[in-house]
């Protein structure tokens, strides 16, 4: 299929569609608990972190894990306690990842902006390999496992987190469990869908589900189904058009989106 | 001499960022069975002290003993025992849970980690949703019924738990005079028949119910009254009319 070897075809679906499902999974958490933008700051802290990667030899991968979860480690308890606002955070710290990021490109070897630097900000298909899709398997098994194992635990949370208190569950360790698992999706999916719009996938597929359902089982099924089909219809666009991969996908969520809003029985009177 | 069930033993707590106390030195024991309502005028306290016995707001001086263990190093394991009705609430339109999950919700700490409800948690919920008259609004999302019907539905929540104490903060706020009697009627119910210790939040003195003997009055995070109905109630009267 357009000259693509299979085993590579493969790989990248798998990843594609394991990319999409997790992102659905831990987008729930995000949309709910109204994180966009501790998200998206981690999102290109990861970016960041893979810059410097680059820019030093070291596993782009490895340092993109250590800028997102350092991210949800300093920046956590801030969002917890809401001691400042969201927009305030996403102003100050945007600005200040990209920036970063974008010196340790400019830093990197070779062409500022060579194929594996604009992987990092766009997405890239030949990003992606066999080892990517093992770890992204394990992620997404891990994050189906904790969600099933502490459904009622992190049902409470996304309820009420005053009341999941009252009733006798310690929040505060779920809520860094969804921050740590969100830092990880980030860095995983940073080679398929990019930097700068990793956070999309995130967001929409999780966003779309709530459009349409009350019962918390059903959103986390149908986040993780749409960022599958998101993320794979995103890939299907890129080959045909021979566009980023990472664009691609944010189109299609965005779209989705857009018309789950107009669709959404929430929004209609019976 | 009965071993209370509440103890506060000078007892203050401050917000982060306050310097001044909104409980200061509060010395209070309530016995198994009683019931007791807290009231006071606006700002005195009252929701503070409902929080601090519940764990939800860490104290910052002396002591408070629930059930005969320290709410600060026992909190979720004694707050699965405690029903508790927040006075402030707000839930959107879009919050993902329906009314049965609400209320089920309150045996969650019971009910522990890695264990799913059984049947008799969810018969407890349906028992507790039917007392308050909500069994028919149990698929329908939190988000969607008024405010009056979200108050009885913690309430349905905080029973559910079959607690052992109740906390309750304003819990005829958001109801109509109806709705008020008969929700009155089943907390003075349970209290006479489970033997269930009761603490009441209300700002409204003709709200207090008959069964209610013990009153607290608090200002300005002080008790300045603790005793019998009449005494106290006139007490306040009389300080707010000056």
């Amino acid at each position: 299929m357009y000259g693509v070897p299979w085993s590579l075809l493969i790989t990248l679906l798998g990843g594609a569609a394991l990319t999409g499902a997790a992102c659905g999974l831990l987008g729930t958490f995000v949309v709910r608990l109204r994180l966009s933008s501790l998200g998206f700051t981690m999102s290109h802290a990861a970016f960041a972190g893979a810059a410097l990667g680059l820019a030093t030899g070291v596993e782009p991968l490895a340092l993109a894990l250590l800028g997102a979860i350092a991210t949800a480690a300093v920046l956590g308890p801030i969002a917890e306690r809401a001691k400042l606002p969201a927009d305030v955070i996403t102003g100050v710290l945007f600005p200040f990842t990209m920036a970063l990021g974008l010196i340790f490109l400019y830093l990197a070897p070779g062409t500022a902006m060579s194929s594996s630097a604009l992987g990092l900000l766009w997405g890239s298909l030949l990003a992606m390999t066999h080892a990517d899709l093992i770890r992204l398997a394990g992620l997404t098994g891990a994050s189906v496992l904790i969600v099933g194992l502490f459904f009622k635990e992190f049902q409470a949370l996304l309820f009420d987190r005053k009341l999941a208190e009252e009733s006798g569950i310690p929040t505060r360790p779920f809520y860094y469990l969804i921050l740590f698992l969100t830092g990880v999706t980030i860095a995983l999916a940073l080679r398929l869908v990019g930097g700068l719009l990793v956070f999309v996938l995130l967001q929409s597929p999780a966003a779309t589900a709530f459009q349409f359902f009350y019962d918390l089982k059903k959103i986390f099924f149908w986040a993780a189904l749409l960022g599958v089909l998101y993320a794979s219809v995103g890939l299907a666009l890129s080959f045909m058009f021979d566009l980023p991969v990472g664009s691609a996908i944010v189109l299609i969520s965005t779209l989705g989106f857009g018309l789950a809003v107009w669709r959404s029985p929430k929004r209609h009177r019976a | 001499m009965a071993t209370p069930v509440i103890e506060l033993q000078n007892v203050s707590t401050i917000y982060e960022g306050e310097r001044v106390p909104a409980i200061h030195e509060i010395e209070l024991s309530i016995d198994p069975g009683e019931f007791v309502a807290i009231i006071g005028p606006n700002g005195a306290g009252k929701t503070t002290l409902l929080e601090t016995i519940n764990g939800l707001l860490p104290y910052t001086r002396g002591r408070v003993w629930v059930l005969g263990r320290d709410i600060a190093r026992f909190g979720p394991q004694l707050r699965s025992e405690i029903g508790y009705v927040p006075q402030e609430f707000q839930f959107d339109e879009t919050v993902p849970v329906l009314v049965k999950d609400v209320v089920l919700m309150g045996r969650y700490g019971r009910i522990g980690l890695l264990r799913w409800p059984t049947a008799e948690d969810c018969a407890r919920a349906h028992e507790a949703l039917e007392l308050l008259g909500l069994a028919e609004l149990a698929e329908r999302p939190i988000g969607k019924l008024s405010g009056g019907q979200q108050q009885k539905v913690l309430l349905a929540r905080a029973l559910a738990k079959n607690p052992k104490i109740l906390l309750l903060d304003e819990p005829f706020s958001h109801l109509d005079f109806a709705a008020r009697d008969e929700v009155a009627e089943l907390i003075a119910r349970w209290h006479r028949e489970r033997a269930l210790t009761t603490l009441i939040v209300l700002h409204d003195l003709e709200a207090i119910p008959p069964s209610c003997h013990r009153v607290v009055l608090l200002d300005e995070g002080r008790v300045r009254q603790d005793g019998m109905r009449e005494r106290v109630v006139q007490a306040f009267a009389l300080s707010y009319r000056k």
